[in-house]
Parts: C-alpha cells; sequence; structure tokens
C-alpha cells in the first residue's frame, strides 16, 4: 500500500514536472469610467516611456475626455503577452508592431484596417514617410499600422584604435574596397587583442551587402527562398572573407565576446551597427569621446542598406476602436513625432522630424544613418521568418566557420528552407 | 494519507468523522484546484493540441496525426532526444556518485560542518541564469579562467562554447555542479536517518569503513537513492535555460546542442507552431514517463525498504 502510494507520487510528480508550461493573463481593462475614454497603449522599451509619455500629456491636454494608460511590457515577454491577450480579446487599444510580426498579426485577424481612417485625416503618408516603411505594414494595399521609427546600420569605428596603427579614419565615402585595404592596415598594428572589424552571423550586417549585389533571401512574390542566386552568396561571401583574411575574429571567438562587447570595451576598430545604439554608447563613457560613424561602405555601386522599423497598430477587436484609430493617427502627426524625436534616440518614421535624431550627439556623424534612407531596402519578412532566421544563422555558422564551403551551405540552406515556405504556402 | 490502525466501527462515526473529513478536503483543496488550473487543465490541453494546428492566437484546426508524423521525420528530433538521452546518462551517475560522496564526507565529524554544507548547496539557492553567465566567463576563450589555468600547465584551451564536440559537454558539467548541493542535502538528511547501532554492530564484527557504507549505508538509503535517481532523471531530460543562456545563437554549436525542451520552446514562442510544440512536449512527457516506469519495474531488485 505504502509503496503504491509512493508509486502514484512519483508518477504524478514526473507527470507535473513534464508539464510546465505556460499561462499567460491579461488585464481587463474598464472602458468609460467617469465619462472619460480609457484607452491603452503597449510598448516592449523602457527607454521609450519617457517619450511616449510626453506624447500622450500633448494629446490629452488637446483631448480632455480620453485618458490613456501605458503598459509597458519587457521585449522577451512582449509577444507572447500580446499573443495571450490579443486572444483573450484585452490587448492594448493602440500597441507597437514591427514588421516581422504583422503579417502574422494580421492574418490573426488581431490588426485594424487604418487605410481609410488614414487617408480621412491629415497625415499624407506619401508626403511624410519613406515609402519603403509604409510598404512594410501593407498586405493587400490596406495599411496596417503608422510608421513609428526606423533602425538602419553605419559602420561604427573607433578613432583611437585608427590612431594607434597611423591609417585614416573611415569617411561616408567610402567602398567596401576602401574598408578592406584600411582593415589590411589595421591588422596586427593595434595591440594584442584587437581586431579590425567583425564579421558576425547577423541578417543585418550582412543583408545590405546581399541587396547591393543584387540579390535577396526571399523571392519576389515571397513564396521560395533563393539562397542559391549567386549574387546572394556573393553579397555572404565578403563577409567570411573578413575572417578568412584575419580582419574579424574567427566566429568562435565572436561566440565567447560578441562584437558589440569588443567595440563597447574599445577593442574592436570598426563594426557593422544600428542607428539604435546611439543611446548606449552614447551612455558608455568608456568610449564615447573615441568612437563616430560613418556611412555603411557603399558596395557595388550601391549606398546598402536595410531599414527595419516599427509602428503603431490598433486593436481590431478594441472596445474604443475609433478612438485608438484618433490616437494612433496623431501619434503620426509632425507635433507628435517631434517630441518623439526630441525625448528619445530613435530615428523618427516622418521625414521631417529625422533632425532631432541627427542632432542627438553633435559630435558624432549621425546623419549617416538617414543620408540614403531612401534607397534603403526593407527588411525582408514573411509569416515564417522567425523560423526561416533560425536556420539561416545555424547554415551560415558552417560557412562562417569554415566547416563547409558557402556553396555547399547554401544549397543545404535552400533546400531546408524550402521546405518551410512549403508548410507555409500549404496554409 | 491517513491511515488509521484501530479504526472507529461504523456506528459511531458519526458527524466528528464526517466533519474531519470536510476539514481535510477544505485543507487540500487550494493545492488541488491550483494543480487542477494550472497543471491538470494544460496538461489535457496540450495533448489536444498536439493533434491540431494552433497558431500564436490560440486558434486551434485538428490535424489528426500530423504533427507527430513531422516530428518523426524532423532531423533535429532525432538529434534532440540523443542530447536529452547523452544529457541523462552523464547527469545521473555523475551528480549521484557526486552527491554521495559529499554527503557521506559531510556526514562524519569534520570541522566546519555547517560551513561546508551551506558551500554545497549555494548553487541550489542561485539563479541558474546568474550561474551561467558566471560559467560563461569561466569558459570564455581568451579571457577566461580555465584557459587561463590550463596554460600554466602548457594546455591550450578552446573557445568551449563555440566547439560542437565540447559545448554540450561544458554545459552539462555546470548543470553537475548546480545539482550536486541540492541531492547532497537529500542523501544527507536520509544518512542521518540510519541508526548508529547498525555501524556499532558492523564495527564488532570487524567491518571497515568502506564495507559500513557499501554493505550498511547504501541499503538503508536505497529509498533516497531512487527518488534523487528519478527527480535527476527528469531534471536532466528537461535541461533548457542553460544551454539557451550559455550557447548564444551564431555559435556554431548550437545546432548540435539542442535538447527537446529546447526544440518545444522554439516552435512554441519562436516561431509561432504551438500544435508542433505540443506534440513534442507530449513525446517528452512519455519518455519521461517510460523510463519512470522502467526504474519502478528495476527497483524491486535493489531497493530495499525497512520494515
Amino acid at each position: 500500500m505504502k509503496k503504491r502510494m509512493k508509486k502514484l507520487m512519483a508518477l504524478t510528480l514526473a507527470l507535473v514536472m513534464s508539464t510546465g508550461v505556460m499561462a499567460g493573463c491579461g488585464k481587463g481593462k474598464e472602458a468609460d469610467a467617469g465619462g472619460k475614454t480609457k484607452l491603452s497603449v503597449g510598448l516592449w522599451d523602457s527607454d521609450q516611456k519617457e517619450a511616449l509619455e510626453a506624447m500622450i500629456d500633448a494629446y490629452t491636454k488637446e483631448n480632455p475626455d480620453v485618458s490613456v494608460e501605458i503598459q509597458l511590457t519587457p521585449w522577451k515577454d512582449y509577444w507572447t503577452k500580446l499573443e495571450a491577450s490579443a486572444t483573450g480579446g484585452v490587448a492594448p487599444d493602440v500597441f507597437w508592431i514591427n514588421t516581422f510580426h504583422t503579417e502574422l498579426y494580421q492574418e490573426g485577424g488581431i490588426l485594424a484596417d487604418l487605410t481609410e481612417e488614414v487617408e480621412k485625416s491629415d497625415l499624407d503618408l506619401d508626403a511624410n514617410y519613406e515609402k519603403t516603411l509604409v510598404d512594410s505594414y501593407k498586405i493587400d494595399e490596406k495599411l496596417y499600422a503608422i510608421p513609428k521609427d526606423v533602425g538602419t546600420v553605419g559602420l561604427w569605428y573607433n578613432k583611437e584604435l585608427f590612431d594607434k596603427a597611423g591609417v585614416e579614419y573611415p569617411t561616408d565615402d567610402w567602398t567596401w574596397d576602401d574598408m578592406l585595404q584600411a582593415a589590411e592596415k589595421l591588422k596586427g598594428n593595434m595591440g594584442e587583442g584587437n581586431y579590425a572589424i567583425a564579421a558576425p552571423v547577423n541578417a543585418e550586417a550582412y543583408n545590405p551587402t546581399i541587396f547591393a549585389a543584387g540579390g535577396n533571401i526571399i523571392s519576389e512574390d515571397k513564396t521560395a527562398p533563393t539562397y542559391t542566386m549567386p549574387e546572394t552568396m556573393e553579397g555572404v561571401q565578403c563577409w567570411i572573407d573578413l575572417i578568412e583574411k584575419g580582419y574579424s575574429p574567427t566566429i568562435e571567438e565572436l561566440t565567447d565576446s560578441e562584437p558589440d562587447a569588443r567595440f563597447q570595451s574599445g577593442h574592436l576598430a570598426m563594426l557593422v551597427g544600428g542607428s539604435y545604439m546611439t543611446t548606449q554608447y552614447s551612455e558608455n563613457e568608456e568610449i564615447k569621446e573615441k568612437i563616430d560613424v560613418v556611412e555603411y561602405p557603399s558596395y557595388n555601386g550601391k549606398e546598402p542598406n536595410q531599414a527595419g522599423g516599427l509602428g503603431y497598430a490598433v486593436f481590431e477587436n478594441s472596445k474604443q476602436k475609433d478612438a485608438a484609430m484618433d490616437l494612433a493617427i496623431w501619434l503620426g502627426s509632425e507635433e507628435a513625432m517631434t517630441i518623439q524625436g526630441q525625448n528619445s534616440s530613435v530615428i523618427t518614421a516622418r521625414t521631417d522630424t529625422q533632425k532631432y535624431f541627427t542632432e542627438k550627439v553633435p559630435e558624432w556623424n549621425l546623419a549617416a544613418f538617414v543620408n540614403h534612407l531612401d534607397e534603403a531596402t526593407a527588411m525582408p519578412y514573411c509569416k515564417s521568418m522567425a523560423e526561416l532566421r533560425t536556420l539561416e544563422s545555424e547554415k551560415y555558422t558552417e560557412a562562417f566557420s569554415g566547416q563547409k564551403t558557402l556553396e555547399e551551405v547554401s544549397e543545404e540552406l535552400q533546400a531546408e528552407a524550402q521546405e518551410i515556405y512549403d508548410r507555409m504556402n500549404e496554409k | 494519507m491517513i491511515q488509521r490502525k484501530n479504526a472507529i466501527p461504523k456506528t459511531k462515526m458519526g458527524k466528528r468523522r464526517q466533519k474531519e473529513e470536510i476539514a481535510g478536503y477544505l485543507f487540500i483543496a487550494p493545492v488541488v484546484i491550483g494543480l487542477g488550473i494550472f497543471y491538470l487543465f494544460p496538461f489535457v490541453q496540450n495533448i489536444w493540441f498536439g493533434f491540431n494546428e494552433v497558431n500564436q492566437f490560440n486558434v486551434a484546426k485538428f490535424c489528426g496525426i500530423e504533427n507527430y508524423i513531422r516530428l518523426f521525420k524532423d532531423k533535429d528530433f532525432v538529434m534532440a532526444v540523443t542530447n536529452s538521452l547523452k544529457a541523462m546518462v552523464i547527469i545521473v551517475p555523475s551528480v549521484l556518485a557526486l552527491s554521495l560522496l559529499v554527503a557521506s564526507l559531510l556526514n562524519t565529524k569534520i570541522k566546519g560542518k555547517s560551513f561546508y554544507r551551506t558551500l554545497y548547496f549555494l548553487p541550489a539557492v542561485t539563479m541558474s541564469v546568474a550561474i551561467a553567465m558566471v560559467w560563461k566567463w569561466i569558459y570564455n576563450g581568451e579571457y577566461g579562467i580555465l584557459n587561463t589555468v590550463l596554460g600554466v600547465f602548457g594546455i591550450e584551451g578552446k573557445n568551449w562554447l563555440a566547439d560542437p564536440k565540447y559545448a554540450f559537454l561544458m554545459v552539462l558539467i555546470v548543470e553537475i555542479w548546480m545539482s550536486v548541493g541540492y541531492n547532497m542535502i537529500i542523501l544527507l538528511a536520509g544518512m542521518q536517518g540510519i541508526s548508529k547501532s547498525y555501524y556499532e554492530a558492523a564495527i564488532i564484527d570487524g567491518a571497515g569503513p568502506i564495507a559500513c557504507f557499501f554493505k550498511i549505508t547504501i541499503p538503508i538509503l536505497s529509498p533516497t537513492i531512487l527518488f534523487v535517481m528519478i527527480t535527476l532523471m527528469i531534471g536532466s531530460f528537461q535541461i533548457f535555460d542553460t544551454i539557451f543562456m550559455m550557447i548564444p545563437k551564431g555559435s556554431p554549436a548550437l545546432a548540435e546542442s539542442k535538447t527537446l525542451v529546447m526544440m518545444f520552446y522554439q516552435n512554441a514562442f519562436e516561431y509561432g507552431q504551438k500544435g508542433y510544440a505540443a506534440a513534442i512536449s507530449t513525446v517528452i512527457f512519455l519518455i519521461v514517463m517510460l523510463i519512470t516506469a522502467i526504474q519502478f519495474a528495476l527497483q524491486k531488485k535493489w531497493v530495499h525498504y525497512e520494515e
């Protein structure tokens, strides 16, 4: 009897331990308390909460019958919580969304169609916004989010290491070859433990060269991968070359100490990095005075870049959808974008307020991030992008680490990615 | 469980017994309700989801055993099962041996016993994420203490967490280090429950310390050892956080270091394929169940219950 009991206990324990999954919960929201319309806005970046608060203050001053609650959820829980609360019908009325999730969420019926409301308003997206950004949130010609900000990449560099090796600083006019020549001169002349550049398996870094070479990772109709296109392979190979020539640490070394950590501790002369690093780098006393940034080196005669970013979406099942749409559209206005530009370090999606970003750190050439925004390519996406990215990163790692050639890896990648596309297209 | 040797005859049971029963149910109610809502219901739902295609928003579409067919064709699945089994085969015996050793050492009369006990137990009360971060630094190829120490002996270190051959093993070492303390405490408690008279009798009969350990400690401790083995086995099958923290995206070792739980996590929370993920976790459950059942079947041969 005692034994059987123990057995039962242990089996229950096993059952319990092997099922600890998730429990999502959303907070209910009260509608129209005290005659006021209560709206909520969801975001994930605590650094931008202050800017949002300032915008909301301005909005509620103009619209005294509306009160807005800000819901901050850290990035790692943001999507899980949003998915759970949207399923329960209690998602924030207006929330941040990135291009990565737009199509999936639209298909899930979570995003309100903003096309008509925007046309009625005085937002004029065509005149005030870069087309690439607006198109990122369009599905079948319908708009599902108001672009909020945009992120691009540039070439950050450490002046101290350039001085040490006696090499001239990079300029906005640099080509990829200029960068290679500088790397050759830097290599071995900056003291031990320092490298010229880092070539991690990071789509943000190699996507621009893929685009500039004329390739892509996804076919135009978004139904098939294009990893074996010679142009695509060229855009990736030029990064692998950086490791082979010894300009960059090996992938193994970059695993232990990541490119950003190396740059922030002053051990990396050049780093292809995002505009969104501006806040962190400007707060790093160790390197703030020593670094600057220039445009991504031109490649194949083009100014390559990739524009990612996020937008404001409206919850389709919001009880105050009209009020929510009004707020979302206002957040895209010049007034709101000005407040955003002044209070945070992101590049606003609205062209006329981008100057606030470029003036953020006067001693840095931050204009490098926006100079060629009109030539930037939108971040490629489809519904299975998260899965594709993981596969791509795992496969490319084999090529970057020299275990296999890029040709072999691309063939495998193409075949395995095709399976993911097939599964996606089936639905 | 309440066992009454001399149960009161039925006629006298009356209201008092009834009241006691109600009170008993009330006492267990919070736990039972909690388990029902947070474990039993999701468990059943999980099995159901395994036969559906489920998107991010929990919209389920029945698809029969399609998820399972896909799973058994998935290359990653074979590797993940192999890795999980590998983890089990390495972790269970080594943690058991180490914690037995530490427990018996701490069960003797040595100075600063409670200090050492605290020291060995510390990893058990530290967040695994914090532990993973510290070990990541220890293993760092260029600046890590491990390679510095190896360098003193003229051995050239590696980028341990980037090498497909070593990365998984290195993480298992951390897992072992983390679990010794907790299991040591359980075994130690078991050892302290063993009556001194057994040892006294054995010593009079001429038994040495080693004979005492294998002929007295181990057999009497065997139910505790079984418990430790089962929890370790289940735990080692569920390794996730240390690998997730220590082998970052972009590491050449990542593709070959996935475990079943890792595969589940990626599908459920990164790819938004909750149906497929549910199928994976059902398989995890079945495997764990099977191994536990085998252990229970084998226990008759070696576990000794004191009467």
